[in-house]
């Protein structure tokens, strides 16, 4: 038998040895991994920069390609701002969003709270097939739904814009499973107390809602003010044209540049604000949900 | 009917109370099943209408002329048979699958790595993971107005400003059939990578430490654990991942149709664009119909390959 002593001490040595070498290759590691983070930010950055750069240069004082303005001007914003078409455009893309977003998580909250806490018949055969519809995408069925939408007048309306798009899967599905995690004596209590089933969605089931709802909100926001597809075909006047489909016009009359840079840029900032302010609850709804 | 059996029973005095009972039952119930179908009822008729109706209407408009009015005359398989035909449809689909055979690898391996140095217990990660998902809220028309002058064609450009110091170009990045699909995935790489990334970054926090830490003791190297716990556990979020970066690659088309509108010379004319300009330039709906349903079947069938391969690799 090999003395105790012995190997202990031997076991000792080698393992500060290892951990010196742990600790140096952790070292080297995490400088690595600063450099390719560093790296991609600066490459996830450049976009931004340049636009913030070239709205706020005027034409051709921007040294390429350090992206450095030799001289500053506010004009390209201050003509944005003047534009009476961009402001109406900015103005329905903010109906189009908001509206949605308050009627799509109304709608979404009272069918989420019927298929988590009622037993009815149809109910899981109705809740499924909704969630099926996830499967399709968009663009399938975007010509019979032009079509329906333009049979029916709903062309250059805010609800030929606004109504299709309400009919969201996603949002019902996350809230049933929010619903269904809230516990049945609250309800029961309140139903005991005589409340109707009204007031126990909107006085229990709604404020306990209110993370998901958030959530949700964000999202269908961004979806909104982002979207382009079907808002380029029903919102074809002035009137109605959001702003990503008056900004890709502007685009297609070759602007100057500065010019539909401050355009992009003034349609970024609702964007940014939420991005700022709300920052978690993005990073919580994608880690939770995949929502996209 | 429950209350039929009930009073059938041999005491009157309870049958009475159980009937009354059953029967105050029975109404909070349906009052209950009422209020549920009221609840459900906007929804369901919004799905209906701007849903179901319109994903069957897209089947039964494949098979058919429509002009704007409600004019309909079917033609069984001819518009399938058209596009079978049509050249223009082949370059498409292969415009597509061209595309998505460069965004999927490129956001998918940018989205892990990137995962995997964010999920490491570095400083400042929560800031890094926040920076890489910025693009990812911008719309793509703005992502286009920008990408459009780093693509543009003279040294105005800042894609040719860059090269033009190693005396190359100036190149239209966007005027070259060479060029033009390449310069679109990277641009879609850098709008994506950071919800893949969110996602993967989830996953990757989901594995329990203890898994790691065991490999180590044993003197697994970084790879071994990397291919044989990391990439094994991972498994479901890269098939979602790959599932969910395919499907948006096959639906391309805001990029398109704001910085090429399919050009040059069809070189950046995807499915999805092909599909606008047939049903919403020229009018077909029966024809844009029946491409919808060729990309519905395309994208269902790929995800099902992704499927099976992503499983058997498991085995």
């Amino acid at each position: 038998m090999i003395s105790q002593e012995g190997s202990r001490s031997a076991i000792s040595s080698d393992r500060t040895y290892a951990t010196r070498r742990l600790g140096v290759r952790r070292l080297a590691g995490s400088t690595l991994s600063y450099l390719v983070l560093v790296n991609v930010s600066i490459a996830t950055l450049i976009p931004f920069v340049s636009m913030v750069m070239l709205s706020v240069s005027p034409p051709g004082a921007l040294d390429l390609p350090n992206l450095i303005p030799s001289s500053f001007t506010l004009e390209h914003f201050h003509n944005i701002l003047a534009n009476a078409s961009l402001v109406r455009w900015t103005t329905n893309s903010l109906i189009y969003s908001v509206t949605s977003v308050v009627l799509a998580l109304l709608l979404a909250s009272l069918a989420g709270y019927a298929f988590a806490k009622k037993r009815f018949w149809g109910r899981d055969v109705m809740f499924w097939s909704f969630i099926a519809m996830i499967m399709i995408p968009a663009q399938v069925t975007i010509v019979p739904l032009f079509i329906l939408i333009a049979e029916a007048g709903g062309i250059d309306t805010y609800w030929g814009l606004i109504l299709p798009t309400l009919a969201n899967a996603q949002a019902v599905f996350l809230m049933r499973q929010f619903i269904m995690g809230i516990s049945d004596e609250l309800i029961d209590a309140a139903k005991l107390d005589g409340a109707s089933e009204f007031r126990v969605y909107w006085q229990i089931i709604l404020p306990l809602t209110i993370p998901v709802l958030a959530t949700l909100g964000i999202f269908i926001f961004l979806f909104h003010w982002n979207d382009f597809f079907w808002p380029l075909l029903v919102a074809q006047s002035d009137e109605t044209r959001t702003l990503t489909v008056g900004l890709s016009t502007m685009q297609a009359r070759a602007p100057s540049t500065g010019f539909i840079m401050a355009g992009a840029a003034f349609s970024f900032i609702p964007n940014l604000v939420i991005f700022i302010a709300l920052q978690r609850y993005i990073a919580q709804g994608i880690a939770l949900t995949g929502f996209r | 009917m429950r209350s039929s059996q009930v009073s059938q029973l041999p005491n009157q005095e309870q049958s009475m109370q159980a009937q009354r009972r059953s029967l105050s039952a029975l109404w909070r119930q349906s009052r209950e099943a009422r209020a549920a179908y009221l609840f459900v009822l906007p929804v369901f008729v919004l799905f209906v209408v701007f849903r179901f109706g319109p994903a069957i209407a897209s089947l039964v408009l494949s098979f058919a002329d429509y002009e704007i009015g409600g004019n309909i005359t079917f033609i069984g398989l001819d518009n399938y048979r058209q596009l079978v035909d049509d050249s223009v449809f082949w370059q498409s689909v292969r415009v597509t699958v061209v595309y998505t055979a460069m965004v999927m690898p490129l956001t998918t391996i940018t989205a892990l790595s990137l995962a995997l140095l964010l999920t490491r217990s570095l400083r400042g990660v929560g800031l890094f993971r926040a920076l890489f998902f910025l693009p990812y809220i911008t719309s793509t028309v703005m992502a286009a107005i920008i990408w459009l002058w780093i693509y543009s064609p003279t040294d105005s450009g800042l894609l040719n400003a860059v090269v033009g110091i190693a005396d190359i170009g100036p190149i239209g990045w966007l005027q070259d059939q060479a060029t033009v699909l390449p310069a679109l995935a990277i641009m879609s790489t850098w709008k994506g990578f950071g919800y893949s990334m969110m996602i993967f970054v989830a996953g990757l926090l989901a594995i329990p430490e203890m898994y790691h830490e065991a490999a180590q003791i044993d003197g697994a190297t970084w790879w071994q654990r990397f291919t044989q716990i990391t990439l094994p556990l991972l498994k479901p979020i890269i098939f979602f991942v790959l599932v969910i970066e395919t499907i948006a690659s096959f639906q391309v088309f805001d990029a398109v149709y704001v910085m090429t509108s399919g050009g040059p010379a069809r070189g950046s004319f995807t499915l999805v664009y092909m599909l606008y300009t047939q049903g919403f330039q020229y009018f077909n709906f029966g024809y844009a119909s029946a491409i919808g349903i060729f990309l519905f079947v395309a994208i269902l069938i790929i995800a099902m390959i992704q499927r099976r391969l992503v499983g058997r690799s498991e085995s």
